[in-house]
């Protein structure tokens, strides 16, 4: 996978250059909030003394959304996505399900995706589309269990589609859903080693607020 | 202004490039040891440090017929006791045409160290350390409340720096420690069980607060398990390679939920037993990544063992040789549990304590836990083989 997506961010920084060269166009700053679901699925959870079946689930998180766009073109933006930190839980499941909460982890998310922005620049309602890469780091990693949890970063596809809905020449308002491919392998070591695949496949719901300048 | 920006989002994806590099959780007990010597060695002592399996015959005066501690004794070894009843140990010995005998001989407080040194030609011989029931570290191993010295692997060790200062490239080392571990733990996870049960039957706890205390004590004696294993490693490293060992093979635990014993449990007790034996040798595999040894991996040819019966040249693995019964008569009552070490197949009185229809080379077992003479010989046929798969003997 990390293969197949090194030509996807080299093409992404080769435009990002390529753009230095370009007249500056404008940039546009989002504020918003975001919902983050999981559709995850793992492979289990499978160690030295785990029956069978074990396996987590993991639970939805709000948080807070910041985005920076550079426009280079009047349809084609870059545009870096961060939010504030969620607290994302995980439950046991399966057979293991009384264990019950079995660990938070913060998930620090950064998404760079290339838009591309439909209709007239001018216009009051511009759709848009957006492709790109999303890297998430887990930290703060928390379980009640005696064992050191490490989990491994991620770096996949992400995708977005979205609405601007211009109030003036400023100030708008956003609305998107996006959806990346978030994976992650689990190693949790403590009297015995635990070990599983997340993929998370998260979608995001957000909404906010936008500036031009 | 635009220009840094575009930049710094250059830099930010040129970022993301550096951070996809591999960054896997390192996984415990998934690397090897490595470093141990490659070319045959010229052996002058086989020194075996361990427990029950590995024992050449300390308890032999527990088994006294008169019950003064003189021969004749019934046994003395946990097998098929009788002229042929050899474990695994002697076999190794005597391929490699080496004598061994018991590093300490005794029972009930009273023992004698090297008792092979009467004899001066045999004073360098005694380098035999199992001890039915001992442990690793702890002194207080199974069966020590009635006797059994049960003296632990991390005092074997030290009683042979005591004789002979120190190890040499002479010595073929081999460790096999670790089941009584596992019996003490399993006994300590099934009293608390049994009590979990208990109350989930009656209603004082519900059915999830009995799914957590089970795993609680499960992790517990799973957490034990950890300990004993890495201090098993450490000593190895610390006591054995740091003093001049240099021909060093451990093994790793059999899954004694395939013994007599094992089969004997519920299947859910079982599943633990098993967890406790595979957690032992998780970290044993993991104290020993980069060590200059080499494991003997027990477990899996235990487990080959229980599936291909037939391979091996048996023809009963569930059903104890020796018979409990027989061995209670023989002893006046003092021995209920059908150990083997009061097992003498010997033809005749006062001896034969074989179950009818039993055979000490085609049946497996001896009692609930312990091989025969021929499931000791499957053992000494793997270590050989082994052996010269590390190139140590040809």
């Amino acid at each position: 996978m990390t293969q197949t997506l090194r030509p996807l961010v080299l093409g992404l920084a080769g435009l990002l250059l390529a753009s230095v060269a370009a007249q500056a166009q404008e940039s546009t700053v989002k504020l918003g909030v975001i919902r983050y679901t999981t559709k995850e699925k793992t492979n289990g959870v499978t160690g030295v003394g785990i029956p069978p079946g074990a396996d987590a689930s993991v639970g939805d998180a709000d948080t807070l959304l910041f985005t920076y766009e550079y426009s280079f073109t009047p349809s084609l933006g870059v545009e870096f996505v961060l939010g504030v930190p969620p607290k994302i839980k995980a439950d046991a499941s399966g057979s293991v399900a009384f264990l019950g909460e079995v660990l938070t982890a913060r998930n620090v998310a950064p998404t760079l995706l290339l838009n591309y922005h439909f209709m007239d620049p001018g216009s009051r309602v511009r759709p848009y589309v957006g492709l790109g890469v999303n890297y998430t780091r887990f930290v703060r990693i928390r379980t009640p269990y005696a064992w050191d949890v490490q989990m491994s970063d991620s770096l996949g596809w992400a995708a977005q589609v979205g609405v601007d809905v211009a109030m003036d020449k400023r100030w708008g308002l956003f609305a998107s859903i996006g959806a990346a491919k978030v994976r992650s392998k689990l190693v949790a070591t403590g009297a015995t080693v635990l070990q599983s695949t997340i993929d998370f496949k998260p979608i995001t719901y957000a909404f906010g607020a936008s500036m031009r300048f | 202004m635009t220009k840094i920006r575009s930049w710094a989002l250059a830099a930010l994806a040129a970022a993301l490039l550096a951070a996809c590099g591999g960054n896997d959780p390192e996984v415990a007990g998934s690397g090897e040891p490595a470093g141990a010597p490659t070319t045959a060695g010229t052996f002058s002592a086989i020194v075996s440090f361990g427990d029950s399996l590995s024992d050449v015959g300390t308890y032999a005066p527990a088994t006294s017929i008169t019950g003064n501690g003189q021969p004749p004794y019934l046994g003395g070894k946990f097998t098929t006791n009788g002229a042929a009843g050899t474990v695994w140990v002697e076999n190794v010995a005597a391929t490699l045409g080496i004598i061994t005998t018991p590093a300490e001989v005794g029972f009930a407080g009273q023992s004698v160290h090297c008792p092979a040194a009467a004899n001066p030609a045999l004073a360098n011989t005694c380098t035999a350390y199992g001890q039915g029931g001992a442990r690793v570290t702890d002194p207080n191993g199974i069966g020590k409340a009635t006797g059994a010295l049960t003296v632990p692997l991390k005092t074997q060790i030290a009683n042979h720096l005591q004789r002979f200062t120190k190890f040499r490239d002479s010595d073929l080392i081999l460790i096999w420690s670790g089941n009584n571990d596992v019996f003490i733990q399993f006994g300590a996870f099934a009293a608390a069980a049994t009590q979990i049960k208990t109350d989930a039957a009656t209603g004082v706890i519900s059915s999830d607060e009995a799914g957590r205390r089970l795993f609680q004590a499960q992790s517990a004696a799973q957490e034990e398990m950890k300990k004993a294993a890495l201090e098993l490693s450490g000593y190895v490293k610390d006591e054995i390679l740091a003093k001049g060992g240099r021909y060093v093979s451990v093994f790793n635990l059999p899954d004694s939920a395939s013994s007599p014993f094992g089969a004997s449990l519920p299947a859910d007790a079982r599943g633990v037993l098993s967890t406790l034996v595979d957690t032992f040798n998780l970290w044993l595999r993991d104290g020993l990544t980069g060590v200059a040894v080499q494991i003997v991996d027990q477990n899996t040819k235990a487990k080959d063992i229980t599936a291909n019966p037939g391979s091996y040249g048996l023809t009963n693995n569930s059903v104890p040789a020796c018979d409990g019964t027989i061995i209670g008569a023989l002893t006046g009552g003092r021995v209920t549990d059908g150990s083997s070490l009061f097992c003498n197949t010997t033809t005749g009185a006062p001896f034969d304590a074989l179950r009818t229809g039993a055979s000490v080379t085609t049946w497996q077992f001896a009692d609930s836990v312990h091989p025969t003479t021929g499931g000791h010989r499957i053992i000494s046929d793997y270590v050989l083989q082994q052996l010269r798969a590390f190139g140590w003997i040809k």
